[in-house]
């Protein structure tokens, strides 16, 4: 929190861009965290929290080192992305909205990737992959788990 | 008719838009946005110009430029597009619009989705920074300079003001309007606020002219527009037509066969039968966002409704209840329709006229739109009165 201070400046504005940081940084907004942002923006935990609950890609939840997000949009579901979600789950043992027990990745099912002329698509992280199919994706989560990719 | 001018392959030589319009009034430049007729072209179809000319007449010492590069709406992906192959044009076309307002700091307000995007944004940002077309002292007239800045995830920071509370860090909610952006905007400075498509725009029209623009559109229409074609489509991808051209001869040049329903404008555009290829893709009739989803005759409706207010319950802010429980409802009728739960009459015209409230009383173009694909769908595919029910 103190680094992201440094770089965007204290004060209301930075909240959603401290928040974004540390979202980043530990996969997830601890509430340690978020006192220290009330602290250095100058306004309440619980305004903080108000803002951290609004957006879907910062999560006050512990999630794994790899964030796996699957388009659940009409485009990709039309191309074959709900196939490609239960194999993914099937791989990986758990449904979208959790983390496998090694805590290396963590699937979810996203709006609208703006990648509709490659469906189906998802965000590993901040790469997109897309034009996928069940043993495409098995393979990308596969090299995730093996601590492959970054 | 297919009309290449942001994607065509010989593009004007990068900063010669800006050097003719320095050689022009500020309020001139903006005259010449508001006579080319350029609508908003992130499918509100607010005429940019007028945007210009207001935040150009307003009093502040310091205003903003901001470019919404929140591409939401499924089935859109032209800006990503623009962005990709064009990064400079639109850093070229907000660095008209600092000089046409007075203002020295741009934002690109950019979606969580895109991050791989900030890479090629940033060199195009240094690549005209060295050619001395953006940063301090460009072309020896002003400065003006930009920064990213992003978003997380939310559909509804699309709307203007929404967008603004969120670059404010704050919650993403939509704002009363007035007041306006162009007078009480980004920190409460005048600001505008314009989609990627319409600042990539805005080189071509300063350098070939208003009425130039004017006569690239079919009937009455102004500009060019690009549509991002997904779903059933031979060849999906993004596609420039003459503004007012119709959505048949979108559909031959995607390759669409066997066509069931098309919707444009994306899940709070509209939703025509296959067989309207007549209609005509322009704020006359269909307003042209970005997104074309095509549909076969195999695709149950019902299921594309559902999948649409699923996310409409989703993004909702939840600020004003008829788009937070509205969408909610629904989202259950076409649960019930689907169940052949709802089969009278009556209950139908139930959820018809909560969706014409949820028009009507909503607080922003969110909840304003997001009945529009139920009622649609509905009517025209899967409803018992359609005779459909049940599955």
């Amino acid at each position: 929190v103190a680094e992201g201070v440094e770089r965007h400046g204290g004060g209301r504005g930075s909240v959603l861009m401290l928040l974004t940081d540390v979202n980043r940084e530990l996969g997830y907004v601890s509430e340690e965290a978020m006192r220290e942002i009330a602290k250095a923006s100058g306004i309440s935990t619980a305004q903080v929290q108000s803002v951290a609950t609004f957006y879907s890609f910062i999560s006050l939840k512990p999630r794994g080192r790899h964030i796996v997000r699957l388009c659940g949009t009409i485009s990709c579901v039309m191309k074959g992305s709900q196939e490609v979600l239960a194999a993914v789950e099937k791989e990986l043992g758990i449904e979208a909205g959790q983390t496998t027990a090694d805590g290396a990745v963590t699937l979810e099912t996203t709006s609208c990737l703006g990648l509709c002329d490659k469906s189906p698509a998802m965000l590993v992280d901040d790469t997109p992959y897309s034009g996928l199919t069940p043993g495409k994706a098995c393979e990308i989560v596969r090299g995730l788990r093996k601590g492959g990719g970054a | 008719m297919k009309k290449e001018v942001l994607l065509s392959a010989s593009q004007p030589e990068l900063g010669s838009a800006l050097r003719r319009a320095v050689g022009m009034t500020p309020a001139d430049v903006a005259f010449e946005v508001r006579n080319a007729k350029l609508q908003g072209r992130g499918g509100a179809g607010f005429p940019a110009g007028v945007k210009w000319v207001l935040a150009g007449g307003a009093s502040g010492a310091r205003k903003y430029v901001v470019c919404n590069a929140d591409e939401g709406e499924p089935g859109t992906f032209k800006d990503r597009v623009l962005i990709e192959d064009h990064a400079e044009r639109l850093l070229e076309g907000m660095a008209i619009a600092g000089y046409a307002i007075g203002s020295d700091k741009g934002l690109i307000y950019l979606r969580a989705e895109y991050p791989y995007l900030v890479p090629r944004i940033e060199e195009a940002m240094a690549s005209m920074k060295a050619s001395g077309l953006l940063g301090s002292g460009i072309l020896g007239k002003f400065d003006f300079d930009v920064e990213i800045r992003f978003g997380a995830g939310a559909y509804v920071c699309g709307e203007e003001t929404a967008l603004l509370d969120s670059m404010e860090g704050l919650r993403g909610e939509p704002r009363n309007k007035p007041p306006y952006p162009v007078n009480t905007g980004y920190l409460g400075c005048p600001t505008i606020i314009n989609n990627v498509e319409t600042f990539v725009a805005v080189p071509h029209i300063i350098l070939n002219g208003a009425d130039w623009f004017l006569a690239l559109g079919e009937g009455g229409d102004s500009g060019t527009k690009l549509f991002s074609i997904s779903g059933d489509v031979e060849r999906p991808g993004v596609y420039e037509l003459a503004m007012g051209s119709t959505i048949g001869e979108l559909l031959d040049l995607a390759g669409a066969k066997d066509v069931q329903a098309i919707q444009v404008g994306g899940a709070s555009g509209r939703t025509i039968r296959g067989d309207e290829t007549s209609r005509v893709l322009s704020f006359r009739d269909l307003p042209p966002g970005g997104s074309v989803i095509v549909f076969d005759r195999s695709r149950d409706m019902l299921d594309v409704l559902e999948n649409f207010m699923e996310f409409f319950v989703h993004e909702s802010c939840g600020q004003c209840t008829p788009c937070r429980e509205g969408n909610l409802q629904l989202l259950h009728a076409v649960r019930a329709i689907a169940e052949g739960e709802v089969c009278c009459r009556k209950c139908l015209a139930e959820f018809m006229s909560l969706a014409e409230v949820m028009k009507g009383t909503s607080k922003c173009g969110f909840g304003q739109t997001s009945s529009n694909c139920f009622v649609d769908i509905v009517r025209q595919f899967a409803g018992p009165v359609a005779g459909q029910g049940g599955r």
